[in-house]
């Protein structure tokens, strides 16, 4: 296996908005989904998940309310918000742009100047 | 928060045990892989406070939408609320400023006691003499220190005028005890106490206005009665003193009373012109110290049992905020009554700002119900409506604290104009300031949640009802509403009681049988002179010269101004009880005084002009003194040991009130002024007409006697100062203060909550009759006459004002018995200041029912049913 990838800055709310916009979660689930969909590829500061989740929903992008686990436990769970949809999209065009013109100068050969 | 994150570890680690890691080693890793908990809840917490704040923000700016959209009812709230929250500010300040701070610039007032010996009284005299006072402060265990002061009017002379201001004579340790260090030079030092010499501190107002602030002024002389005193300290600001309300400008040591005084009562155990003041030691409390010194005073009495006949030696302390010496023995008793009633006027303003809300909260019903479809849930739309009733009642609080800085002072406005000084003023500070904004959250809450919560009810089947127009409307739909106006009524009702009985109580004291005819008497005091008898008896002969002056004397007190002075007696044949005081009010009068006042002698004489020095001493008695020391008897002829002498007594007068307006008389011995040599002196006369257009010609008079005295007999090089010259009516207003205080105040209470009844009354009636619009066409339509449709509102109207009544009545029963003790002439539960209030009452409810009333009948029926 690769060795793990550490997260870039600021992508982790995106990735949380993804995740949970696959159908409702807890914060732990959101954390393994996120790893399962990467395959374990990238590392996640489990610390920094939770701050990140109230950050969320204070924007109003995620809404969250108690129900049971798989387990029959008590979890929060969250989900996306209309707002939340809206910023997601704007989000995954504004990371596909920015790759591509990070890719693209990557690619640049001398020839190409 | 900790529920979810405990969550996440416990989920993370039982995976982690599934896939074969050992249980404990499992949680250890789960915990460690999470990190700093603690630091990841306080980042949490981060995100969540600026969320709970963004929305505060939020909901604020909407309130505020919200209440500039109805500019009507905001003001009305804001108005209403500040008034109510201003009643209670104000009386706070004051309490603030007397009970709460009882001698200003002393710090840790807390421990500190004032010493009374004998039976508390509302007006004390000084109960120790010097050689008591020095035993009690050598011997005892239980304070820090124990000061003494005897306050009295002094006069400022060797200036170019001489004025009267009020002085304390001390002992050496008076500022140490007190802990005040003045600000320029220093206090006694402990030689002072002992050996006279001519040092004084002087206030820090009298710094001012005499020596321009000057900082040198330590070491200058001051005039204090004629001698010239060394300056050796200034007192710092706001010291006045330690007599609570009573302001002191110059501080000599006690063992100058000779000089300032001409008598030498430091010498004598017998004399008992001292007030005496302790600081408690740490950790001992006020009942042991009691005990410690009524056992030296009891060894005192043994071994002195002459100088303690006739006055009783059970000592007892009092904390100074409701010390029987200076005034807030009056206050204490009666600024919490006023603050009490003052809460029952908010509590009103709030029933009324809720039951307005309520109203209000029927119109906006389609908003909330918009709101809570929208996905709002209820708590947010609950908080959005408390955001608004704080927004209410904080702008409410805001005015109130501008009433507040503004009404402070009025108390003071009651004190008339006197050389007594008098300090009542109460203050807006910071703590008034942090009350009244603790009171403006607390009101929004009170009156802001039951209609939060009622409005939010989900009930949309009722909304979809109301909104169709049902037939049988009325208050069984908004028996909140109704519920709070019965409340409203029965509050207004016992404030309304509350000013009734005040008032009246004020009136009957002021028209009581005084014992005296106060109209048409004119006052002048001037201060004693070296050879005043022969100066008194000038005086009196011009002012009797005056034309319109009737008659004229010479007393050592007015009635009513806290000026009257008391003394020991030892009647004839009398037996006291044990501990039983000898002392009553004595007063010095000249000739002429019963029938310049107009007090009826009930048998023998008066004074006259015969009873001069070296004559027979004789005396004069009112009924009550004999009705106590000799009832039944005839107390012409009988004897009354007096000062070590024996006077006989020639007359007997009518009970007249000197010291309490609303007690009955006390006993009096009055004494003959040109036998005994006694000083101040005010002059009284009777006169026809106007009495303030004698007030010149007798201070004219004063003054013409003083201008043609020699150099030598003169007060100082200066013209004698004469001061307070006024009307005995005015005069006597000091000696009502605290009754017209409440009196005002309980009256002012009773009125707003007239109005704000009526207006509650009308809020609710008119609301209810608008949402029976149709109902009311349909009932026209159908052939009721206008006296039928009239009759139906009215009913709704008067049912809830007499069931408000009902409740009020018992409530009033039961809440004006904390108002004995404070009427005169009155009981608590008067049946026609009841039956008034009530009437009164009832009669404002009705008004407010007939408006909506008569704009229900004059609606189309046909238009009505139409709009529909």
């Amino acid at each position: 296996m690769d060795k793990e990838l550490e997260l870039l800055q600021g992508t982790l709310d995106m990735l949380i908005l993804k995740a949970v916009s696959l159908g409702p979660l807890h914060g732990y689930g959101a954390l393994l989904r996120i790893q399962q969909i990467s395959k374990d590829r990238l590392e996640i500061q489990q610390g920094s998940l939770y701050p990140a989740l109230y950050r969320l929903e204070h924007r109003g992008w995620i809404t969250s309310e108690w129900g049971a686990s798989e387990n029959g436990r008590k979890a929060k769970y969250y989900r996306l918000t209309a707002a939340g949809q809206r910023q997601l999209q704007a989000e995954t065009r504004k990371w596909n742009r920015m790759a591509d013109v990070i890719a693209g100068i990557l690619r640049a050969t001398p020839e190409e100047l | 928060m900790n529920a979810e994150l405990r969550f996440h570890v416990e989920a993370y680690a039982e995976d982690l045990a599934r896939r074969g890691v050992p249980r404990q080693e499992a949680a250890r890793r789960a915990r460690v892989e999470f990190g700093g908990i603690e630091r990841v809840k306080e980042e949490c917490r981060e995100a969540l406070g600026t969320r709970l704040l963004g929305e505060f923000i939020a909901d604020v700016r909407y309130g505020l939408r919200q209440l500039r959209r109805n500019p009507g009812f905001t003001a009305v709230a804001v108005l209403t609320l500040a008034l109510g929250i201003a009643a209670n500010s104000t009386i706070f300040s004051w309490i603030n400023s007397t009970i709460l701070d009882p001698i200003p610039g002393v710090s840790r007032t807390s421990d500190l006691v004032s010493v009374m010996r004998g039976v508390r009284s509302e007006h004390p005299t000084p109960p120790f003499s010097y050689l008591d006072y020095r035993d009690l402060r050598d011997s005892n265990h239980s304070f820090s220190g124990l000061l003494a002061f005897h306050q009295d009017f002094m006069y400022l002379t060797g200036g170019d005028r001489s004025e009267r201001i009020y002085g304390a004579l001390t002992s050496a340790n008076y500022f140490d005890v007190l802990g005040v260090r003045p600000i320029l030079g220093r206090g006694f030092l402990p030689e002072e106490g002992q050996k006279p010499a001519f040092v004084a501190v002087i206030s820090y107002a009298l710094w001012q206005s005499h020596f321009g602030g000057d900082r040198s002024v330590v070491g200058k002389t001051i005039g204090v009665n004629l001698r010239s005193y060394t300056i050796v300290g200034v007192a710092p600001p706001g010291f006045q003193g330690c007599l609570p309300g009573l302001r002191q400008d110059v501080w000599i040591p006690l063992i100058m009373d000779r000089y300032v005084w001409g008598s030498n009562r430091p010498a004598d155990r017998g004399i008992f012109w001292l007030n005496v003041f302790g600081r408690l030691k740490p950790g001992v409390s006020a009942r042991q110290a009691e005990g410690d010194l009524n056992l030296i005073m009891r060894r005192i009495a043994q071994a002195h049992p002459k100088a303690h006949r006739g006055s009783p030696n059970q000592i007892s302390l009092d904390p100074l905020w409701r010390s029987p010496f200076g005034v807030n023995v009056y206050l204490y008793k009666t600024l919490p009554l006023l603050l009490g009633l003052a809460m029952v006027l908010l509590l009103l303003t709030c029933a009324n700002i809720a039951n307005l809300l309520l109203v209000r909260s029927v119109g906006r019903r389609r908003e909330f119900a918009i709101r809570l479809a929208l996905g709002a849930g209820r708590g947010k739309v609950v908080r959005q409506l408390l955001v608004e009733s704080l927004l209410l009642a904080l702008a409410g609080g805001g005015i109130a604290m501008l009433i507040t800085t503004w009404g402070a002072g009025t108390l003071q406005d009651f004190v008339p104009s006197t050389t007594l000084p008098l300090t009542l003023n109460g203050q807006a500070d910071p703590r008034v300031l942090l009350i009244t904004l603790a009171i403006s959250l607390f009101t929004a809450l009170l009156f802001g949640t039951l209609p939060a919560w009622r409005a939010t009810l989900p009930s949309p089947a009722a909304v979809i009802k109301d909104e169709a127009g049902s037939i049988a409307g009325g208050f069984h739909k908004s028996r909140l509403a109704g519920g709070l106006v019965v409340g409203q009524i029965s509050l207004s009702l016992l404030l309304l009681i509350c000013a009734g009985l005040f008032i009246q109580s004020l009136e009957r004291a002021l028209h009581s049988d005084l014992g005296f005819d106060p109209k048409g008497v004119v006052l002048a005091s001037y201060a004693p002179l070296p050879d005043h008898l022969k100066f008194g008896r000038e005086v009196l002969a011009k002012v009797e010269a005056i034309p319109g002056v009737e008659s004229a004397t010479l007393a050592d007190f007015s009635p009513l101004n806290f000026t009257v002075h008391t003394d020991y007696v030892e009647p004839e044949g009398y037996v006291p009880r044990p501990h039983e005081s000898m002392e009553i009010l004595r007063c010095v009068v000249g000739p002429n005084y019963f029938r310049t006042m107009k007090t009826a002698l009930i048998s023998g004489r008066g004074f006259t002009n015969g009873d001069a020095p070296g004559r027979r001493l004789v005396a004069i008695v009112n009924q009550a003194f004999v009705d106590r020391f000799w009832p039944g008897q005839d107390a012409l002829g009988k004897q009354i040991g007096f000062r070590s002498r024996s006077l006989t007594v020639v007359g007997v007068a009518q009970n007249a009130k000197y010291r309490q307006i609303s007690h009955a008389a006390d006993p009096v011995i009055y004494v003959p002024m040109f036998q005994f040599d006694w000083s101040p002196v005010t002059v009284l006369a009777r006169v026809r007409g106007d009495p303030r257009a004698f007030l010149f010609p007798v201070e004219q008079a004063i003054h013409e006697v003083d201008a043609g005295l020699p150099r030598g007999a003169r007060f100082g090089s200066t013209p004698s100062p004469v001061f307070d010259v006024t009307t005995l009516e005015s005069s006597m207003q000091l000696g009502t203060i605290f009754q017209r205080v409440a009196a005002t105040f309980a009256g002012s209470f009773g009125f707003l909550a007239l109005a704000l009844a009526t207006v509650g009354v009308y809020g609710v009636v008119a609301y209810a009759t608008r949402q029976r619009t149709r109902e009311i066409a349909v009932r026209m339509a159908l052939g009721a006459e206008r006296r039928d449709v009239l009759g139906l509102v009215l009913g709704q109207g008067l049912r809830l004002t007499l069931a408000g009544l009902a409740i009020g009545m018992a409530v009033s029963v039961a809440a004006t018995r904390f108002l004995r003790g404070h009427l005169f002439g009155i009981t608590t539960t008067d049946p026609l200041t009841f039956a008034g209030a009530g009437a009164l009452l009832c009669l404002m409810a009705l008004i407010s029912c007939y408006i909506p009333a008569q704009r229900a009948v004059k609606v189309d029926p046909m238009a009505a049913l139409r709009y529909e």
